[in-house]
């Protein structure tokens, strides 16, 4: 354990190595505090920045894009009343009561504290947990990777809150285009229409950047014109009094246990975490209705809980090779484009690579910590620029980042497409963070299940009696079962209300 | 702008009439791969084939979307949320189009100038100056980024047409 960590420490501590984690975090941070744009469009957006590198370097700076924008998303969340990321959607609860109480300068500070909190429990859960469940992965079958998968996807489609029925469309149309191009198992073609750019299927990067970052820039266009900040954040203002210290370490401590087991578990994630977090807040507080007033637990125990959550993210990324969130499946194709295959082997076979991106790990959140609290005033400059000059500027960055993945001016033109339909989707309450995992998983849950059929002779009951298999398929089926009730038991619940006279309702 | 489109915003103007536009979209990408995964080789449960899977997902995503489309006319949602941005969604798309054309033919400058001058018009008022400027700034940008630092061996300009 000394060993690799002390191997970690000197992969992570080259020149090019720290530099290019600085680079991540801040431009993590940079796309983060932009309203709409998470740390999902960020790592897509600059991906094919990282094709020239080492894919040691390479992973760093993804990776310190993807937690440096879940310290950004808060300032916008606290400054606008607007996530900056959809994880930092509740941060906007009290974080902005506080900016409005003239307190943004201690809501800032305790977001960085918090987060930076959460990032430490998160990773040191994977340097202790990650490479046990490698181990525990060795000897999974291709029953137990479809039952996990399956699980994940479920989890996604039915725990995040809204309709059931809108999430289980979104993973099965994931599914369905992830079917598309050669199949892997017979060469055959499948619905790729004659074209030739379909053969190698969808282009993720394409698709993702349609659905996330066309579909959210032209949804915040008609807004943006009317956000100002009027707030002034002064290093002096930020500084906590301390008894505002003493009321956030409790919930820095809940908020990061919770954040860092739900971010290992599929499909999950940071948003829920967050979400989780602040109910359990609100349960264990004694007065209950300073909550949404400006308290200031309320800001403390989310951003602890997401990003602990970023961190265990990538402890099934990384060590069983299925990721929980649409984040963490365009880092597993980042990891695949650099000739990486995730794993069980992956901590054995590249141990510089595991080891020193959990150092950069603690390198890039000391980073953020000096970036979001000496240097906040350069993010709320960020915020003030108008969004009119931001905005052409996203599109060509997304324009030119989905072409240079393979110079095909194709995938761009799916970028069309899927800006058109993730715009009508997230106007119609679909969210379509669950496509995106079921289009990643697609491949390998169909190729798992079709080796463990032919490994149970086409006989399902086979399957199922496998105890972890079994298990697994129960939890999808229990999960399935209990959002389709609650589901039900919400439309009755409705009714009745529609049928009451308006003035009892 | 083709008469279609104004007929589709008129009708998206009704909350539960956009939620059952998406979802006899979504319909019909089902009905379409389930009719097109026919054709492929279907094999049984314990040799699936190729078309197993995509049968049985096109199949189940046309059952979920019709239950959907039947629910939002029957049940529509009480809150109605804020109309579609058909400018803004136009013009955005319109300049992706336009970017992917342009690289094609004529290079990286003029595909940027375009992308960030056509996107431009997803606001009223927003003046050729500022959007003039702010694609000058763009392409030096761009150039600095990814030809300089990068070393990316795209045609900045080229004519292939």
């Amino acid at each position: 354990m000394w060993d690799n960590i002390q191997l970690g420490f000197a992969t992570a501590f080259t020149l090019t190595n720290l530099g290019y984690c600085f680079l991540g975090v801040f431009l993590g941070t940079f796309i983060g505090v932009l309203p709409g744009l998470g740390s999902l469009a960020a790592i897509s957006m600059l991906l094919p920045l990282t094709f020239y590198l080492e894919p040691t370097t390479a992973l760093i700076m993804l990776g310190g894009i993807y937690y440096g924008g879940e310290y950004g998303g808060s300032i916008t969340s606290i400054l606008l009343n607007l996530p900056g990321t959809p994880s930092a959607a509740v941060t906007c609860l009290d974080g902005n009561p506080m900016a409005k109480q003239g307190r943004a300068g201690v809501a800032l500070f305790v977001t960085a504290m918090a987060s930076f909190i959460g990032g430490s429990v998160g990773i040191v859960a994977l340097m202790g947990f990650g490479p046990g469940i490698a181990r525990i992965g060795l000897s999974f079958g291709p029953a137990d990777y479809f039952a996990l998968m399956l699980l994940g996807l479920v989890a996604a489609a039915t725990v995040g809150g809204g309709s059931v029925i809108k999430g289980l469309m979104m993973v099965v149309l994931g599914l369905l285009l992830g079917t598309v191009g050669t199949d892997v198992i017979s060469g055959d073609f499948r619905y790729t229409f004659g074209l030739l750019e379909l053969r190698d299927g969808i282009s993720l990067v394409g698709m993702a950047m349609g659905l996330f970052g066309v579909a959210e820039v032209v949804s915040s266009i008609r807004d943006a014109k009317t956000r100002k900040i009027t707030q002034k954040v002064s290093f002096r203002s930020m500084m906590p009094t301390r008894a505002d210290m003493r009321a956030t370490l409790a919930p820095m401590a809940r908020g990061s246990t919770i954040g860092g087991f739900l971010g290992a578990l599929p499909g999950a994630g940071t948003v829920i975490a967050a979400f989780l977090a602040y109910a359990t807040e609100i349960r264990v507080a004694k007065d209950k209705t300073r909550f949404g007033n400006g308290a200031i637990e309320g800001v403390a125990a989310p951003e602890s809980a997401n990003n602990a959550a970023a961190q265990t993210a990538f402890i099934p990324t990384l060590t069983i090779g299925i990721p929980g969130s649409a984040t963490m499946s365009i880092m597993l194709g980042a990891l695949m484009i650099h000739g990486i295959t995730p794993g069980p082997l992956l901590i054995s076979d590249h141990p510089t690579i595991f080891w020193g991106l959990i150092a950069s790990f603690w390198i890039g959140n000391l980073f953020l910590i000096v970036l979001n609290i000496p240097l906040i005033g350069l993010w709320v400059r960020v915020l003030q620029l108008p969004y009119k000059y931001i905005y052409p500027v996203v599109i060509a960055m997304i324009c030119i980042g989905v072409f240079s993945m393979r110079t095909s001016a194709f995938d761009v033109s799916l970028v069309v497409i899927f800006g058109g339909l993730g715009y009508m989707l997230i106007k119609t309450g679909y969210s379509p963070a669950p496509l995106i995992l079921g289009f990643v998983l697609g491949p390998m849950l169909e190729e798992n299940l079709r080796r463990a059929m032919l490994m149970a002779r086409g006989d399902p009951m086979r399957m199922i009696s496998d105890p972890l298999t079994g298990s697994l398929l129960a939890m999808s089926a229990f999960l399935l079962i209990w959002a389709v009730v609650g589901g039900i038991r919400n439309l009755i619940r409705a009714r009745r209300l529609q049928d009451m006279p308006s003035g009892e309702a | 702008m083709p008469p279609f489109f104004f007929a589709l915003s008129e009708l998206a103007m009704k909350t539960h009439s956009l939620r059952l536009v998406v979802s006899i979209i979504l319909a019909g990408i089902g009905l379409i791969g389930f009719v097109i995964g026919l054709d492929y080789e279907f094999g049984s449960a314990r040799r699936m084939g190729t078309g197993y899977f995509p049968v049985v997902l096109s199949g189940l995503l046309f059952v979920l979307a019709m239950a959907e489309g039947v629910s939002s006319v029957l049940m529509p949602e009480a809150q109605s949320p804020e109309p579609l941005d058909w400018r803004s969604l136009a013009a955005i798309l319109c300049s992706v189009a336009a970017f992917a054309i342009t690289i094609a033919l004529f290079g990286l400058i003029p595909a940027f100038a375009v992308v960030v001058g056509l996107s431009t018009l997803s606001e009223r008022g927003y003046g050729w100056k500022p959007a003039l400027i702010l694609s000058v700034f763009t392409c030096i940008g761009a150039w600095l980024l990814f030809t300089q630092l990068l070393g990316m061996a795209l045609p900045l300009l080229q004519w292939r047409l």
